[in-house]
């Protein structure tokens, strides 16, 4: 018998994002041993078996939309390889795309050369987000570990409800009453782009990464001290000071990047909730550059502390977007909600610190962990923070060309500039 | 397949051991099978974890067997009523033709005995209707409206009936009419009860778009038993408006406390 889920707000709000990105996430835990494959096979149907949308497509009939649970088979989940270059192998898998209606909708890899393997994930953005995949990494592991090292079945995940509302549970009665009537739309629109070439059908996905070692870590850390502001924000202002700088913009121009924002800090509790998305934006503005770096950092902490203050943080427009799928066919509300919504246009992602411990494997932790978001369609550009080992990943995944690939590492470059003038380097 | 007749057997120890018990583990044996057959088809090798897999998924064995219960009476319950329905109505029809040329020969009433045919048929209708509306409020929320429509036409017909009924039995027919307005009413007011109870989209709407329906219908019907004047009555009509006025009042005020709330938040 057909086996539907329901397809909940979030996974429609990804599904509507098929313009701007490609929806998959990426993970890439590089380890100095190999894995047992076996149990890497077996560890994966389990998760699979207990995520049932991870072996479902994505069914549109114009009218409504649901998951379909499909058969599916570990070979065309989980491919082992040989390659001569583990980075290069990687960055292949990583940059594949899963359409929505394919009947998987996670794939794994792993990639092995003279004794290190790299273990690569990717994954519909609509079935869970960072957040969620940081957690289901944390649950393979260990579940790994322990039907290694225990023989216990690998079958500890999380199952519950994947719907949206479940963002109010934290809240007492008249809390939630005031959050379900934020109907508000607090969606700015923001011109100013990332300086990337014009589309064209010969672009292709890459992945460009920056990574800052420990001790600028540390520098920023003790500056963060000093300014009152968070290592987020002072990325965030870096972002800024570069985006002006590599794009040319007016230093008077008034700026704004939206940064994801994880609407579990809205919950009690998540064990009882099935993997899902909540995510949603928070827009940071400057109403300028700043005459360098400092002043920057002060506009982005001005702005984002009124965010932090804000009891509903990332909750506005919740139940427009609700009522808005509730109420038409989804084909029809697809156009009206694409009326009022605005992509934002340069936006960041910090996933935060991947722990090592929890991605070990056989006791061994990862020697290099990273995490990225969609590779996103020009002119809409993420970048995703991540920190592992106290080392700073910065990573951008974009659909270009050599130039963008050469605009993206000026970017970088920029990044570094004016961290180390943050930092007094 | 020996694993899991193992599990089964060992998860369903307490139970009876009778012929409904047996089903109960035939079903369970094939509902695992398939799942085991599929995960296997998938590539799981490990026995062990298959069986755990099921266990997890089936969760307690004894629990389900209460379900297996509700659910095997309600099968029951449903093959019963697949012959009695047209069974029964056979047998009520000829009941009805039965009735009316008995009444009919012992009163000769020709006239009015045809009423006989009409309100067991009506019966027979509501009844059969009742089932389907039944049906359609435990399926998905998309036919709701179905339901509703079955309502305001069971409404209606119980209404046609009792107009029909007054027609031939009162000797003032001209009092008889405002039972269709009445009619309208009622329907209206049932769609709004099971609009508010199993909490139908829209419904506010359906409210403040019936209610000057209703206080329309009202004002016709008590003007039409003399009850107020036809001229000096009308602002009858406008108690749907002011009830309308105080349900928005109310909804505001409701909200007040949430608007009040985000206010001191900020």
């Amino acid at each position: 018998m057909e086996r539907r889920l329901t397809a909940e707000l979030w996974d429609k709000m990804h599904y509507l994002f098929r313009d701007f990105n490609d929806r998959m996430v990426h993970v890439e835990l590089n380890y100095d041993f190999v894995p047992d494959i076996e149990a890497l096979r077996t560890v994966i149907i389990c998760a699979f078996e207990k995520i049932p949308v991870l072996h479902s497509k994505f069914v549109d009939t114009k009218l409504s939309t649901h998951w379909q649970v499909m058969p599916y088979d570990i070979d065309e989940v989980f491919t082992v390889s040989y390659p001569d270059d583990l980075k290069v192998a990687a960055d292949d898998f990583l940059t594949q795309y899963i359409p929505p209606e394919s009947h998987i909708q996670m794939k794994v890899a792993l990639f092995i050369k003279d004794g290190k393997s790299s273990l690569c994930f990717i994954e519909n953005h609509m079935c869970m987000d960072g957040g969620d995949l940081k957690y289901f990494l944390e649950s393979f592991c260990s579940n790994y570990n322990k039907y290694v090292n225990e023989g216990i079945s690998p079958i500890n995940y999380r199952t519950g409800s994947r719907s949206y509302d479940d963002v109010y549970s934290g809240f007492s009665k008249t809390e939630a009453g005031v959050a379900q009537r934020l109907f508000k739309n607090i969606n700015a629109r923001d011109d100013h782009k990332f300086p990337l070439t014009a589309d064209n059908i010969r672009d292709t996905s890459f992945i460009a990464r920056k990574k800052f070692d420990e001790q600028t870590l540390i520098k920023l850390k003790a500056k963060g001290k000093e300014l009152g502001a968070t290592i987020n924000e002072l990325l965030l202002a870096c972002y800024f000071y570069s985006v002006y700088e590599l794009a040319g913009y007016p230093s008077s121009d008034r700026m704004m990047i939206s940064n994801a924002i994880d609407l579990r800090r809205h919950m009690d509790s998540v064990a009882d909730k099935g993997f899902t998305n909540h995510t949603s934006w928070m827009q940071c503005s400057v109403p300028e550059r700043g005459r360098d770096i400092l002043e920057t950092v002060k506009y982005v902490v001005l702005s984002s502390n009124k965010f932090k203050n804000d009891k509903f943080m990332g909750l506005y427009g919740l139940p427009l977007l609700n009522f808005g799928y509730n109420i038409l066919p989804h084909a029809a509300s697809e156009e009206i909600i694409k009326i009022g919504y605005s992509n934002p246009l340069i936006a960041m992602s910090n996933i935060g610190v991947l722990k090592g411990d929890i991605f070990s494997l056989d006791g061994k932790e990862p020697t290099d962990a990273f995490m990225s978001g969609a590779v996103k369609y020009k002119p809409f550009v993420l970048l995703t923070v991540t920190t592992y080992k106290n080392i700073i990943t910065l990573s951008m995944c974009v659909r270009g060309n050599d130039e963008d690939k050469k605009i993206v590492g000026n970017f970088f470059g920029l990044m570094e500039k004016n961290v180390n003038t943050l930092i007094g380097n | 397949m020996q694993k899991i007749i193992d599990y089964i057997d060992k998860s369903c120890s307490g139970l009876k051991d009778n012929q409904v018990t047996y089903y109960y583990k035939k079903k369970l044996l094939d509902d695992m099978s398939q799942r085991a057959t599929e995960m296997v088809r998938a590539g799981l090798k490990d026995e062990k974890v298959i069986i755990d897999l099921i266990a997890d998924e089936f969760g307690d064995i004894k629990k389900g067997y209460e379900s297996f219960l509700k659910e095997r009476k309600k099968q029951q319950r449903s093959k019963f009523m697949k012959i009695a329905f047209p069974v029964g109505g056979l047998i009520f029809l000829i009941m009805i033709f039965i009735a009316y040329f008995t009444v009919s020969s012992f009163t000769s009433a020709w006239d009015k005995t045809w009423l006989i045919i009409v309100g067991g048929i009506f019966a027979m209708i509501i009844f059969y209707l009742s089932f389907a509306i039944n049906k359609l409020c435990k399926m998905r929320r998309i036919f709701h409206p179905i339901a509703r429509i079955l309502i305001v036409g069971c409404v209606m017909l119980f209404m046609v009936f009792a107009f029909l009924f007054q027609l031939m039995m009162l000797p003032d027919a001209f009092i008889v009419w405002p039972t269709l307005s009445a009619g309208v009413a009622m329907a209206l007011v049932t769609d709004l009860i099971f609009a508010y109870t199993t909490k139908q989209k829209f419904r506010t709407i359906s409210f403040f778009v019936y209610m000057p329906v209703i206080a329309t219908m009202l004002y016709i019907i008590l003007a039409a038993y003399g009850i107020i004047s036809w001229i000096a009555g009308w602002p009858v009509i406008f108690i749907g408006l002011v009830v309308d006025v105080l349900y928005i009042i109310s909804i505001v005020m409701s909200n007040m406390k949430y608007f009040m709330y985000s206010k001191e938040a900020e």
